[in-house]
């Protein structure tokens, strides 16, 4: 559905520019003008990946592309959360840009059947979709982190610096994004529990084993262990901060090693 | 119609001769009914605070200069000053100038600190002021309400009164920075100074759920408590006390450190690692600078404030920039809605219009009359003249009267039954 992933990538392109915009002018209608975009590309992108589904038989979550096209979707989902929760509209500034550079490549990428192997066999069970699809959800919480992390990062280092930027007082407060992180932290690890756990079920109806040892699955449990342990030590006292934050960047690399980790260092694992 | 706006402000007059001019409301009511003729000066207005007294008008356009001086009189007059007086003080815009001042006053770009809120509330009540001795009429109403809506947009579309520029205002900023918002939160006051007051009141004012206050004179700590709706706490039992707060506020003129590292480790424990925001007023200081270095523990002294409070300024100044391309347009938009405004071009059309039609007709039916005089010529001229402007002159005054209340139906009843094109 590619025409309708341009539309939708229109709409996300629109809604950064407006939300950085908004970010540096602190203007309210910029905003809105973000916010709709963002409404109407989230619309669209829904209505294409059903389409994709529809046309394509396999549930749009396999090929690079989609899977990157899903992450997208997946991501605008999460800021629409948190500007419902937290009004934390700088969020936008940050994220939008980063959906359509997804969104961006998920159209130039022509992958498809005959550069990677056949989608065919592998949705025979329902684990499948539901390991991928937790995954992804798990990707973008770990993003959100990664993000709510960094501006904690920031603001603490101007507040204990006493040099305050011009950004320093539209990002959200050190409360809201400390909170943001946990929140998103306690889903993310919730999700890649479940994402591994049916990663293991259904790869034991189809191979008859739960583990392969390739680099995705490791570099998965290492980032679970990494998020678990985050867990604990946020919850461990009524507020972390600094160090906690550091965990919420450092863990994101291992998430992206995770996400490429077949891509690097090749496996039995695909996309999803 | 012109605007003519005369004054005195901080930048051009000391704050001698500023409270010489200043107006009491009664004096200003009364100084409008004296300064509005009806004739030359139509309308007007004074604003006076103590940054600032200025006259604003509407004045005949054709007298305008004569206008001016008269309100520069009146200044003088009013005050019984020597006449000449105010003169190297005085500054004077008229029309778009004019209009463009008043945006920037009310938008707080004149202010001595830009961005401050009091100075709208000041317009307002001037307006109403002229309202009520009847010196406001239909231009200043609607350069007025013009004023408002500037003033609004400028508030919600720049930052120009966003960040703190007072030490008794930044406790709360830096408070909703670290907790999102201040509601519910523990406010504690070490010290029960007049600095100390003004940063719990802004508190209070933040929705603060609960206020300490810990000061070595009791009955000053009871004053305070009383006012905030606090509770005193023994000075000597600040320790147990401390972990409950969110926010600290120390002004006490101990020599030495009140807060020490130690005692803030024992506190950050009890709070689990729940923030803290110090702010430390006093000189010499009273919280351990060291006590900086533990993780969410964040301390303000007078310095940081400052040098924050600057970087906030220059930041506002920087809003400011844009808040000018903002009167600048407005000043335009303002100068077309006081042109569709204006009724005289209609009325020098229609008469115009009228007077074409009689000198046709005289044409027309000129060679049945034979040869006339030149008198007599005249005297023909003449008669159609006054027979159309006699016809057209109720029309003239209803369209006028029309206008004068905004009836534009009626204005554009009488456009259409003359056949008078836009």
């Amino acid at each position: 559905m590619r025409p309708l992933l341009l539309a939708v990538l229109a709409a996300y392109l629109n809604a950064a520019i407006h939300s950085i915009l908004a970010f540096v002018n602190k203007r309210r209608s910029l905003q809105r003008v973000a916010e709709l975009s963002i409404a109407a590309g989230f619309i669209l992108h829904t209505a294409a990946l059903i389409a994709d589904w529809a046309i394509d038989g396999h549930y749009p979550l396999f090929y690079l592309r989609e899977t990157l096209s899903f992450l997208a979707w997946t991501l605008v989902a999460a800021y629409g959360l948190i500007l419902y929760r937290y009004r934390a509209q700088a969020v936008g500034a940050f994220t939008m840009p980063v959906i359509s550079v997804l969104t961006f490549i998920a159209i130039l990428i022509r992958s498809g059947p005959n550069g990677e192997p056949a989608a065919t066999g592998v949705g025979a069970t329902w684990f499948f979709p539901i390991h991928t699809t937790l995954w992804i959800f798990a990707y973008a919480a770990f993003f959100v982190v990664f993000m709510a992390s960094v501006m904690y990062l920031l603001q603490e280092r101007e507040l204990k610096l006493k040099i305050f930027s011009a950004n320093f007082h539209r990002l959200p407060s050190l409360s809201t994004v400390n909170e943001l992180a946990t929140t998103a932290a306690a889903l993310g690890l919730t999700l890649s529990t479940v994402g591994i756990a049916t990663g293991m079920l259904w790869s034991s109806t189809r191979y008859g084993r739960f583990w392969h040892n390739d680099p995705k699955e490791i570099f998965a449990v290492l980032t679970w262990l990494l998020y678990l342990l985050l867990i604990i030590y946020r919850s461990s006292a009524r507020w972390r901060g600094r160090r906690a934050a550091w965990l919420g960047v450092v863990g994101f690399a291992l998430v992206l090693c995770t996400f490429f980790g077949t891509r690097l260092l090749g496996g039995y694992h695909v996309f999803g | 119609m012109s605007i003519v706006l005369v004054g005195v402000n901080h930048k051009t007059a000391p704050v001698e001769v500023r409270e010489l001019l200043a107006f009491s409301e009664k004096a200003s009511t009364e100084g409008l009914r004296g300064l509005v003729d009806g004739e030359i000066i139509r309308e007007g207005l004074i604003v006076s605070t103590c940054n600032r007294v200025e006259v604003l008008t509407a004045t005949t356009t054709e007298q305008l200069h004569l206008g001016t001086q008269r309100i520069t009189e009146f200044l003088d007059s009013a005050r019984g000053l020597p006449t000449g007086f105010l003169s190297k003080h005085l500054y004077s815009h008229t029309d778009d100038q004019a209009v463009r001042h008043l945006f920037r006053v009310a938008s707080s770009l004149d202010s001595m600190v830009v961005g401050e809120p009091q100075v709208l509330g000041q317009v307002r009540r001037a307006y109403s002021l002229a309202v009520e001795a009847g010196t406001a009429g239909r231009v200043l109403n609607r350069l007025v309400h013009h004023t408002f809506r500037v003033a609004k947009r400028i508030r919600t579309e720049t930052g120009i009164a966003a960040n703190a520029v007072s030490i008794s205002y930044m406790a709360v900023e830096l408070g909703k920075k670290i907790f999102n918002s201040l509601k519910g939160q523990t406010v504690m006051l070490i010290g029960a100074g007049e600095m100390a007051e003004l940063s719990a009141r802004h508190l209070v004012n933040a929705g603060v759920g609960r206020v300490l206050i810990a000061n070595r004179t009791e009955e000053a700590a009871r004053r305070l408590a009383n006012e905030f709706g606090g509770e005193t706490i023994p000075f000597d039992q600040l320790a147990e006390f401390l972990p409950e707060a969110d926010v600290v506020i120390c002004s006490t003129d101990a020599p030495n450190y009140v807060v020490t590292e130690p005692l803030t480790r024992h506190v950050r424990e009890k709070r689990r690692n729940k923030p803290t925001c110090f702010i430390d007023i006093s000189v010499p200081r009273n919280i351990d600078p060291a006590v900086g270095n533990l993780p969410n523990v964040f301390v303000f002294d007078i310095d940081d404030l400052e040098s924050v409070i600057s970087s906030n300024i220059r930041e506002r100044e920087r809003e400011a920039e844009r808040a000018e391309l903002i009167v600048q347009s407005e000043v335009m938009q303002f100068q077309q809605s006081l042109r569709a405004m204006d009724i005289g071009p209609t009325i020098g059309a229609l008469r115009q219009k009228l007077q074409e039609l009689a000198r046709a007709e005289m044409d027309r039916h000129r060679n049945r009359l034979g040869s006339l005089t030149s008198e007599q010529e005249t005297a023909i001229e003449a008669l159609l003249m006054s027979t159309v402007n006699k016809i057209s002159h109720p029309v003239l005054n209803q369209m006028r009267r029309s206008h004068e209340i905004s009836d534009s139906d009626t204005v554009q009843a009488l456009r259409d039954i003359f056949g008078l094109e836009e």
